[in-house]
């Protein structure tokens, strides 16, 4: 029975996902396709932080990477968006595996500060470089499609999202999430059991790495204008905010996450600076009320089948 | 008798505090030792060096013919010395299925499939006893269940030598005779090497076939139980000088 659910759910999310393009206008599909690159951005940041609890600040440089790497292999040596994209994802992971090595001896707040300060190196660097980056003023880059349409583009997140969710929903119940989640519990347990800790957390890097700037690649590409804002510090606290309330170390909770912060920012923008307080305001009543996420609310029946 | 575990001169500092100086000590193939010692004698910190969790300032460990001195936690599990902690350290949040499932993946052999190994995680907690808690989360096990589940993440990682750290603290009178129950069976049909830390001396006396003391980072005595309770320098170290 739990299993035929657990077949049967995502698909049927999967068929509903079709239809939004028939009826929403313009600016939700815009609202959907930001959600959907938030998704990406938030379950693979939980990979990291809720199944190894290495909790980096690197995840949106990562997606910065996956950004800029595609984009002025686009505008300077005119590679297709496609192949660039799988190269910025490349290039991230490559960064995931050398930040990863990086923190082998770190733990706790020692990691999260090392990333932070990679990330904001890496934002100060292409916000002063001009040559290349063209700094604030943002580089113009190309998009997927010949033709623009958010439909297509629309379909474009969602397909990569569903194929990230997979691999992702395979990882961490798989015998390496198994081995992930031990690292998070009790790394030294976990190595007196004979498990190489080290590897698993530079693989953890390596695949949120990887994601993100996947991610951030298709990002870049969908704006068609590249800034510094995509590794900002501000986008790297959304992408937390959205996987702590949806629900930290469960598979569903970064998603929901995602589209209920983007949603809810669309609605709370118009009341200007006060928007980012009632941000706070969530933040903080989840963190009182429901410590483990919006997924910690619902059922334990339901939570036990989904999350794990 | 073939010695397994060999340590030469194993010394080891934290600051100025000299925690274990140039023991040597060794261990052979089915034998049970007994680690005694008042507290802060070293026991768990030669524990800690034997297993890789720490690394000692001079001194040789090896493991068969090989030199395990300078190696991780995962290399020495692998070779097949297991542990369990102190203070018991399971996987909290995962259940007690996956804990076991752990010590499996650990050992790292490609050999056998996926099922083979959940099966032989299953079988593996019948056998310390908690075949009805698979699906239980370790954090809500009582203090000897989660020694057990210890026991049976330890047994997953096919050891030749199990290092028990005080496996019977904190256990009531019946539940040290389960534990004492379990141990033998580990070492009779499992045939596995036990050292072992305790401070419930009759439990260790008995069950051991040599003791090792220490005091103060330094190995004080070795021997069988009947002259270790009877040396003076053993009892000095419990009790304190006399005064007659």
């Amino acid at each position: 029975m739990a299993n035929a659910k657990k077949f049967w759910v995502p698909i049927v999310f999967i068929v509903l996902a079709i239809f939004p393009p028939f009826f929403l206008s313009q600016y939700w599909l815009h609202v959907m396709i930001i959600s959907l690159f938030y998704v990406m951005m938030a379950s693979s940041w939980n990979l990291i932080a809720g199944f190894t609890g290495q909790v980096s600040f690197a995840h949106a440089a990562f997606s910065g990477i996956g950004a800029y790497v595609s984009g002025m292999l686009a505008v300077y040596l005119g590679f297709s968006p496609w192949l660039g994209v799988l190269i910025g994802m490349g290039a991230a992971a490559l960064l995931g595996l050398g930040l990863g090595y990086l923190c082998i001896r770190m733990g706790g707040i020692y990691l999260s500060l090392t990333t932070l300060g990679f990330s904001e190196i890496l934002r100060i660097i292409i916000t002063n470089e001009d040559r290349w980056t063209r700094g604030t003023m943002g580089l113009q880059v190309p998009g997927f499609f010949t033709e623009y349409s958010k439909v297509s583009y629309y379909y474009l997140f969602l397909i990569v999202a569903i194929l990230v969710l997979a691999v992702i929903y395979r990882i961490i119940h798989s015998e390496m999430g198994l081995t992930f989640r031990a690292v998070l519990n009790d790394e030294l347990a976990a190595s007196s059991s004979g498990i190489n800790t080290i590897r698993v957390r530079i693989l953890a890097f390596t695949i949120s790495g990887a994601i993100a700037g996947l991610a951030g690649g298709l990002y870049g590409h969908y704006l068609m204008l590249i800034t510094p804002d995509i590794p900002s510090l501000g986008q790297m606290f959304l992408v937390l905010a959205m996987a702590v309330i949806g629900g930290m170390g469960s598979f569903v909770g970064p998603i929901v996450g995602s589209f209920v912060l983007e949603i809810l920012s669309e609605y709370i923008r118009i009341y200007g600076e006060v928007h980012v307080l009632l941000f706070g305001l969530v933040a903080l009543a989840v963190a009182r009320f429901a410590p483990e996420g919006l997924m910690g609310i619902i059922g334990k029946r339901w939570r036990r089948e989904w999350s794990y | 008798m073939v010695v397994l575990i060999e340590g030469r001169g194993v010394t080891k500092s934290f600051g100025g505090l000299r925690a274990v100086k140039g023991v040597d000590f060794h261990l052979g193939e089915g034998e049970v030792v007994g680690l005694i010692g008042p507290n802060g004698a070293g026991k768990t910190t030669l524990f800690n060096l034997v297993s890789g969790v720490f690394h000692p300032d001079s001194g040789t460990l090896s493991f068969g013919s090989r030199d395990i001195t300078l190696l991780k936690p995962f290399e020495i599990c692998r070779l097949g010395i297991a542990r369990t902690f102190q203070i018991v350290r399971p996987f909290l949040k995962m259940s007690c299925f996956e804990n076991a499932l752990v010590g499996i993946i650990g050992r790292n052999d490609k050999n056998g499939g996926k099922e083979k190994r959940r099966d032989e995680a299953r079988a593996l907690l019948k056998f310390v006893g908690l075949g009805d808690r698979e699906q239980t989360p370790a954090k809500d096990l009582t203090l000897i269940e989660k020694k057990r589940l210890e026991m049976a993440r330890a047994l997953a990682t096919r050891p030749r030598v199990l290092l028990l750290d005080e496996v019977l603290a904190g256990l009531n009178p019946s539940e040290i005779l389960q534990a004492l129950e379990l141990i033998e069976v580990i070492r009779t049909k499992l045939k596995i090497t036990i050292f072992w830390i305790e401070h419930v001396m009759g439990a260790i006396m008995k069950a051991s076939d040599r003791i090792i003391v220490l005091d103060q980072g330094e190995k004080i005595k070795e021997g069988k139980s009947e002259e270790i309770v009877s040396d003076p320098r053993v009892i000095e170290a419990y009790l304190g000088e006399s005064d007659a």
